[in-house]
C-alpha cells in the first residue's frame, strides 16, 4: 500500500514536472538565443488569432477572432473579424481605430502607458522581449513548447497587467500563445496560428 | 405703454415656456384602468446566461467602445464588467437594487460623477421587479407607472405582442433617462439603447453571438 502511494506521489509530481519545468541557466541562454535569431529575421508577420477572454464568473470564455499583421519596425494591425468588425492600427505614435466603419484616432505620442503597451504587443508577437528591463522574467519548459513569464516591475503597469505569459513553439522558436493576466482569476488568452513570416504585406493594411 | 406691452409679452412667453417644460411626463398618454399591479422584466434575469454586448458609448461627443458583460451572480446581485476589445478590464461592479460595490476601475474612469451615472443606468437596465401604481396608454403601447424613490419609471409594453420595449426614468416633470429594448422573444434583448436627456450621454449595447 505504502509503495503504491509513494508511486502515485512520484507519478503525480513527475507529471507536474512534465507540465511546467523550470529551465536551467544554460537552457535559458540557448532558448533566448534561438528566439533572438528568429525574431531578428522577422521583417513582416501575419497570423490568424483567436482571443479568449476569461472572466471567472462567466460560464464561457468570450471568443473573438481575426487577423494580425506586423511590419518592421513597429507597424501593427489587429483586425477582429468575428463576431464583429473592429480593427486597431498602431502607427507613428498613433492608434487608429475602425469600429464597424466608424473611424477614430488617438494620439499616443505623449502617453507613456500606451507607448509601453505598444512596445509590449510588438514584443509579444515577435517574441523579443527578453532584454526588457521593465519585467522580471522566468523561464519554463513544456512538452514541445517553451514558456516565458513576465512580471512588470512598474507599479502603474502592474495595475493593468499582473503577468504576461508567452508560449513558444520549441522547433520554430516563435510565439504561439500570449496570455495577459489581470488577476489570478481573469485573463486574456490569444492563440496565434497560420503564421506567415516575411511575406509581402501591403501598406494599406496599416491605414485603417 | 409699448414698453409694458413688450414686458407683458416677455413674461407671457416665459410663463408659457415654464408651463410647457413643467408639463407632466404623462400629458400625451391617456389614463387607463390598471390591468396589473406588478411586472417582471426577464431581460437580465437568468443566472445561467452570460450577457455579452459590443458597446458604444458617446459622451459629450467623445466615443468609447468595448465589451459590456453582465451576469446574475445571486438572487439580487449582478456582476457588471466593461472591457476594451482587447480584453482589458476598464470597470468591474457588483450591483443590486440596494447595494453597490466597485471591484475595480481604471484611474481614467475613476470619477465619482461617472460612477454614479453608470450605477443609476445599470440599475435601471438590470431591474427585474416593478410595482405598478398607475396605467396609461398611447396608440401602440400600454404604459405602466412604477415609483422608483423620488422618481418614476414608465414601462412601455407593446399592445401588439406585450413586449417590454421602453423604459422612461423621469421626475414629476421631466424625462431623465430613456432605455429602449429590441428583443425577438421578450426574454433576451439583442439591442439596447440608454439615452440621457439632461447630459449628453448615450450607451448602445449590441449582443454578439459567439460561435
Amino acid at each position: 500500500m505504502k509503495t503504491k502511494i509513494a508511486l502515485l506521489i512520484l507519478f503525480i509530481s513527475g507529471n507536474l514536472f512534465a507540465q511546467e519545468q523550470k529551465m536551467t541557466a544554460a537552457e535559458i541562454a540557448s532558448f533566448k538565443e534561438d528566439v533572438n535569431v528568429v525574431s531578428k529575421k522577422i521583417k513582416t508577420l501575419s497570423t490568424d488569432f483567436v482571443q479568449y477572454k476569461h472572466l471567472d464568473f462567466l460560464s464561457k470564455d468570450i471568443e473573438t477572432s481575426g487577423k494580425m499583421f506586423f511590419k518592421e519596425p513597429s507597424l501593427l494591425s489587429w483586425q477582429y473579424k468575428k463576431p464583429y468588425n473592429y480593427s486597431i492600427v498602431f502607427k507613428n505614435g498613433k492608434i487608429l481605430i475602425n469600429d464597424e466603419g466608424k473611424k477614430s484616432a488617438v494620439d499616443i505620442g505623449n502617453s507613456k502607458i500606451f507607448a509601453r503597451i505598444n512596445k509590449l504587443i510588438v514584443g509579444s508577437v515577435s517574441g523579443n522581449m527578453f532584454d526588457d528591463k521593465e519585467f522580471t522574467i522566468s523561464y519554463f519548459k513544456l512538452k514541445g513548447q517553451n514558456l516565458a513569464k513576465f512580471v512588470p516591475k512598474d507599479a502603474t503597469l502592474k495595475k493593468y497587467i499582473k503577468q504576461i505569459e508567452l508560449t513558444f513553439d520549441k522547433e520554430e522558436a516563435t510565439v504561439v500563445q500570449v496570455k495577459l493576466l489581470e488577476s489570478s482569476e481573469d485573463y486574456t488568452r490569444i492563440v496565434l496560428k497560420n503564421k506567415v513570416i516575411n511575406a509581402k504585406i501591403d501598406d494599406s493594411v496599416f491605414t485603417n | 405703454m409699448q414698453k409694458s406691452t413688450i414686458q407683458f409679452l416677455l413674461i407671457n412667453c416665459f410663463l408659457a415656456i415654464v408651463l410647457v417644460s413643467c408639463g407632466s411626463v404623462t400629458k400625451n398618454y391617456t389614463p387607463k384602468k390598471l390591468d396589473k399591479t406588478s411586472y417582471q422584466s426577464r431581460y437580465f434575469s437568468d443566472s445561467k446566461t452570460d450577457y455579452v454586448y459590443k458597446t458604444n458609448i458617446t459622451v459629450y461627443g467623445n466615443e468609447l467602445s468595448g465589451i459590456f458583460i453582465a451576469k446574475k451572480i445571486n438572487d439580487t446581485i449582478h456582476r457588471v464588467v466593461f472591457t476594451t476589445e482587447f480584453g482589458n478590464k476598464l470597470l468591474d461592479f457588483e450591483i443590486s437594487e440596494k447595494s453597490f460595490k466597485v471591484n475595480s476601475i481604471v484611474s481614467e474612469l475613476d470619477r465619482k460623477i461617472l460612477i454614479n451615472t453608470l450605477k443609476e443606468d445599470f440599475r435601471l437596465l438590470l431591474k427585474k421587479e416593478y410595482l405598478i401604481q398607475e396605467q396609461f396608454e398611447n396608440e401602440s403601447d400600454n404604459i405602466y407607472k412604477s415609483a422608483d424613490g423620488k422618481r418614476d419609471n414608465y414601462l412601455f409594453l407593446s399592445k401588439k405582442d406585450q413586449k417590454f420595449e421602453k423604459l422612461i426614468h423621469a421626475s414629476a416633470t421631466k424625462e431623465k433617462i430613456t432605455l429602449t429594448f429590441s428583443s425577438e422573444n421578450n426574454i433576451f434583448a439583442e439591442r439596447i439603447q440608454i439615452v440621457h436627456q439632461n447630459i449628453k450621454l448615450k450607451i448602445e449595447l449590441n449582443y454578439f453571438k459567439q460561435e
